[in-house]
């Protein structure tokens, strides 16, 4: 039965190529996500080691309560610069140094265009004096010692150019931009740079001042005197430490980094990109099980062949699911091969540090292997246990047209899929439990199976509306495409629900930006009452130094600090916003529910959107206890409910409740109008012309800033559909695969036609017209299901912000429209292959 | 675009010709070198407007091979073929397509009817593929004489296996072609069955003119024809005009030896 199986594979290599690009794409996405994310992992551990290969024990303050972990673990409290004095008194310490680390010291090319921050990030620390504890080695140059003075990491200097001596200009998100010598160029370990990231090092004091220490260390790391082990060392330390810092040895440090860098990798990378290897994966079986399908259809008198011969129902099954297992195993290794392309290129895509080598571990290949062949074994035990089902007597039969109508058992399944699919996305989304992506994700999976189910039943109508036009337009082979596309509407329904996936998950991304962009649109032109909006384009925090140099521009009034800080209210982290009421009063607009505006104002009062409201069950009046990071819990009353919008959500409370409760002030966003008597362009020039000292932040007007919404939007939407692409290709390939085994099927049929008159170009019109309206078909699915998709999300997501929704009707239209070209191009083989059968053969075939 | 303005119709054609389609020296050579096998070795035959040739032979003689190369589904190795007077060996397969569009009918055994599309939209199909607007009177006529008139809406696979003979020879007249080729148009059908739908073609022949050229190996269906043309080892080895079952018969039993 083995040799059957061969044989049979190997006689339409049109299909097994097809089918084994479908499994191809999925196993490649897989293992290439491995690979990627060990090669990121790899170059991060690497990292942590050699950062801490020196220290025997670091010293550093608690975690900031409402973070959660992240690279490098979660951010700390930094401790007093006091402490280093105390670390090195402790017995057996050799030295101790005190390390300033921080985001947003970012290099100015030549160019004036700043240099990393798109990819890696950028940050700046004091460079360390010693040596031994220090990463750092100086390649060229020498260390800073002037306040002019920054190191700057070989990688980068290599990368654009930079010498020792050149000036180069930094900018700060806790200062203003500054130019800086370079005195000298550093390797990091044996390394050039960190993870690729672009970092200056500074003087103890100008990292101070530029980085805003505040007279503290982010960490301060002790090196041991010979015979004392890090261990000993850590435990004499901890016992003098104040009730505020711990102590790790530096091999435990480096441990927790890379775990939390681990989580933080795969949570942020690794699961959303093998998200989308799934997804690939799943519109890949819908073709498996139709190329199978087809096959057992074709084969049915073969099988009763050999059934009427003797083979047992087993041997059948085993004959058509070895020939799945023989695709899958090609198409896997072919997949694993490309995995290693998928990870380079990936790895390029986040511009990793020339020469970094892909991390290659047995699980990549491994995992990716079997879910191919699984995946595809599983698809074809469909067709195979149909296969099961034909009698020997078939053998002796004409063959029996396929049955038209759908087992009952099939529709309630279907339709039960679909109802349990609505249920478990309406609970996901209702946020009554935890596992909201998880459910979410179930409930798409069963609505998808559910429709795919349940299409057949809408293939015959919705092809004799849209097949309407064709034949008016395209006479006889218009009228053949329409019938054809109808005459098996499971063959249908399942080549187009394949398309639907990749088309609803495009669609309802799109709904959701569109509603986004809505909401932002009405929020901007509402809740945002400031001419001007700043903020730091790489989503960072910034220092108020900022809106001090503001408040010194005669030109603008009004200047609105929004000073965000990560807090803990019950067990959920969530960002608190503090404002000056007396300035907000003139910038932000709220539409209040209950309560006044106005009790911000007073003393531990804050005024809450709707959203949290209900789910917190608050009132005016009610109180709430809001966990600050430094460990302060702080009960505030409620003042007020307001709607929440796309500037604001969630807590808002004043600067002053905010202040004695965090020791480092950030703004993330400032809002500022133009003085009375000056026109807002003139206001609009005087305010960048003060921003020019920070480049990290933009000041933008109103309508630039509601452009720059709409752009943040468009390049995520592009981002999306991008790599769903790929899941349509998979859907436009099996729709090749189905017209190329029905074009085989249909010789005869073809023949005749072509005998009665009809021409080449019309049989490939009459292929071409079937393909366009099973991808159009596949079309009014997937638009269906992803604008109902798409709203239930929009809706769900009032807390973000999201209080319009909107259906992008030019997209919608878009999509079917490359519905519709994908159906043109997906015919051209077939169609050449139906125009050219040779008639006699069709007409005279046995 | 000469085809394409010829007129279908024989009766207003002004060649001198009587003849609907004929063939000169027809050869037809399937495979290479000693594995080389002469189909049609020399076939000089022609089918005169408004007649009903049977042709018939052994298997293997040639008798489907001749009609394909004649309705222009096969090409001759040399020799020549011709609708009215247009050549079919120097058509390309576009002209060659419209010329069976406009001037040749076909009825097959088997698989003669689309599946997909319902009886009535079978029988004006070549008219559909054209691209003409039917002319009712024409089909109805068509539809009349077929008995289907209650089945019209019928998808194949609910008619049967003579319903679905009658269906394709009526789509073989609707639009009135130079000739009809039958390759063994009873082949499937029961006895009474095979016996209306030749009567069927009979009636085409004798109230509408139609020429007819029915390849078939049953003496009883070709005892309907006005002429038939025995076929033997690829060459014409005899001709019977206003055939007997008897008189075919015998032929046959000659031929057998």
């Amino acid at each position: 039965m083995l040799k059957v199986s061969i044989r049979s594979l190997l006689s339409h290599k049109l299909r097994l190529l097809l089918t084994t690009l479908a499994i191809l794409i999925g196993v490649a996405s897989v293992s290439g996500t491995f690979i990627f994310i060990d090669t990121i992992n790899g170059t991060f551990n690497r990292i942590f080691q050699a950062a801490n290969s020196g220290v025997a024990v670091t010293v550093r303050g608690h975690e900031l309560r409402g973070e959660t972990g992240g690279i490098g673990g979660s951010a700390r409290q930094a401790v007093p610069r006091s402490l280093r004095a105390a670390v090195r008194g402790v017995p057996g310490v050799r030295d101790a140094v005190g390390v300033l680390f921080r985001d947003g010291a970012t290099l100015i090319g030549p160019d004036g265009k700043t240099i990393g921050g798109n990819g890696p990030p950028t940050f700046g620390a004091n460079w360390i004096p010693n040596s031994r504890i220090s990463p750092y080695h100086i390649r060229s140059g020498s260390p800073p010692s002037g306040p002019q003075d920054v190191v700057v990491d070989a990688g980068t200097a290599k990368g654009h150019d930079l010498r020792v001596g050149q000036q180069v200009s930094i900018a700060f998100v806790a200062a203003p931009k500054q130019v800086f010598t370079i005195t000298g160029i550093a390797g990091f370990g044996s390394a050039d740079s960190l993870a690729g990231a672009t970092i200056s090092l500074f003087t103890e004091d100008t990292a101070e001042r530029v980085l805003d220490g505040q007279n503290k260390y982010d960490e301060i790391d002790a090196s041991a005197q010979s015979g004392v082990s890090d261990i000993t060392l850590r435990d004499r330390i901890a016992a003098v430490l104040p009730h505020y810092a711990e102590a790790a040895t530096g091999q435990q440090a480096a441990q927790a980094a890379e775990q939390s860098t681990e989580s933080t990798i795969s949570t942020f990378i690794g699961t959303p990109l093998l998200v989308f290897a799934f997804i690939f994966l799943f519109v890949g079986s819908f073709l498996i099980v139709n190329t199978f399908n087809i096959l057992v259809a074709q084969r049915t008198r073969e099988l009763a062949l050999l059934r009427a011969i003797g083979a047992t129902r087993r041997q059948v099954l085993t004959s058509v699911l070895v020939e799945a297992a023989l695709t899958g195993v090609v198409a896997s290794i072919l997949g694993v091969l490309l995995g290693l392309v998928v990870a380079s290129g990936l790895n390029a895509l986040i511009k990793a540090p020339p020469g970094t080598t892909l991390s290659l571990q047995p699980r990549s290949f491994i995992v990716g292997l079997l879910v191919g062949v699984v995946v595809t074994v599983v698809a074809a035990m469909f067709p195979a246990r149909r296969a099961t089902r034909v009698p020997p007597v078939a053998a002796l039969r004409e063959a029996l047209p396929e049955t038209q109508t759908l087992p009952r058992r099939r529709i309630w399944s279907g339709a039960l899929l679909l109802v349990l699919g609505c249920v478990t996305l309406g609970v996901g989304l209702s946020g009554a439990t935890a596992a909201t992506l998880q459910l979410l994700g179930v409930g798409v999976l069963a609505i998808f199976l559910g429709v795919a189910l349940l299409a057949p039943l809408v293939v015959g109508p919705i092809a004799s509306v849209l097949g309407w036009p064709v034949r008016r337009l395209r006479g006889a082979p218009g009228l053949l495409a329409r019938e054809n596309a109808r005459r098996n509407p499971r063959r249908t329904a399942l080549t187009s629900a394949a398309l639907m996936i990749g088309l609803a998950l495009v669609t309802s991304v799109a709904v959701l930006t569109a509603s986004f962009r809505a909401s932002a649109d009405a929020a901007i032109e509402g809740a945002l009452r400031g001419d001007f909006i700043v903020f730091n384009q790489t989503g960072s925090d910034f220092s108020p130094a900022l809106a001090t140099a503001l408040e010194g521009d005669p030109s603008l009034q009004n200047i609105t600090e929004l000073r965000t800080s990560s807090v803990l209210i019950g067990s959920s982290s969530q960002s608190i916003v503090a404002i000056d009421p007396e300035q907000a009063a003139n910038t932000l607009s709220f539409e209040m529910t209950s309560g006044d505006e106005a009790s911000v104002a007073r003393q531990d009062t804050a005024i809450v959107d709707t959203a949290e409201a209900s789910a917190r069950n608050l009132s005016v009046g009610s109180t709430v206890t809001i966990s600050f990071p430094e460990g302060k819990d702080v009960r505030v009353h409620i003042g007020g409910i307001y709607k929440q919008n796309a500037i604001a959500q969630g807590y808002l409370v004043s600067l002053s409740t905010l202040a004695p409760n965090v020791s480092t002030a950030r703004d993330s966003v400032v809002l500022a109008n133009a003085a009375s008597g000056v026109s807002v362009a003139a206001a609009e020039r005087s305010l960048k012309n003060d921003l020019e000292q920070f480049p990290l932040v933009k000041g933008m007007s109103r309508s630039e800033y509601r452009d720059f919404v709409g752009k943040q939007l468009d390049d995520f939407l592009n981002l999306i559909t991008g790599l769903l692409f790929l899941a349509v290709f998979i859907a436009v390939l099996g729709i090749v695969n189905t017209l190329a085994l029905s074009v085989l099927e249909r010789t005869r049929e073809i023949g005749l036609l072509r005998a009665l008159g009809m021409t080449r170009g019309q049989t490939r019109s009459m292929v071409r017209w079937e393909s366009v309206l099973i991808a159009l078909i596949g079309a009014v699915l997937g638009l269906a299901v992803g604008v109902g998709l798409g709203l239930a999300l929009a809706n769900a997501l009032h807390n973000l912000g999201i209080d319009h929704v909107a259906v992008p009707g030019g997209n919608l239209l878009l999509y079917a429209l490359v519905a519709g070209i994908f159906g043109v191009l997906a015919a051209i083989f077939p169609a050449i292959r139906a125009s050219r059968l040779d008639v006699l053969q069709a007409v005279a075939a046995e | 675009m000469s085809v394409t303005q010829a007129d279908p119709r024989p009766e207003r054609t002004e060649e001198a010709s009587t003849s609907a389609a004929h063939s000169v020296d027809a050869v037809k050579v399937y495979g290479r070198g000693d594995a080389a096998v002469r189909a049609l070795d020399g076939v000089s035959v022609s089918f005169n407007r408004g007649g009903f040739t049977a042709i018939m032979g052994p298997s293997g003689s040639g008798k489907s091979t001749l009609l394909h190369c004649m309705a222009g589904l096969d090409k001759l190795t040399s020799g020549r073929t011709f609708i009215g007077d247009v050549e079919l060996g120097t058509l390309a397969d576009r002209p060659l397509t419209l010329l069976r569009r406009q001037k040749v009918g076909f009825i097959f055994q088997s698989y003669n009817l689309v599946p997909t599309l319902s009886a009535l939209d079978n029988i004006v199909l070549p008219l559909t593929i054209a691209g003409d607007k039917a002319d009712p009177a024409a089909v109805d006529e068509v539809v009349r004489i077929t008995g289907l008139g209650p089945r019209l809406k019928h998808r194949p696979s609910e008619l049967s296996g003579g319903q679905q003979q009658r269906v394709a020879a009526a789509r073989a007249l609707v639009s009135r072609p130079a000739i009809i080729f039958a390759d063994e148009p009873t082949g499937n059908l029961d006895s009474r069955a095979s016996a209306d739908l030749l009567d069927f073609l009979r009636h085409a022949v004798s109230d509408l003119g139609q020429t007819i050229a029915m390849v078939t190996h049953d003496p009883l269906a070709a005892a309907h024809a006005d002429r038939v043309v025995f076929l033997a080892d690829g060459r014409v080895v005899q001709e019977l005009q206003a055939p007997t079952a008897d008189s075919i018969l015998g032929v046959m039993r000659h031929l057998g030896d």
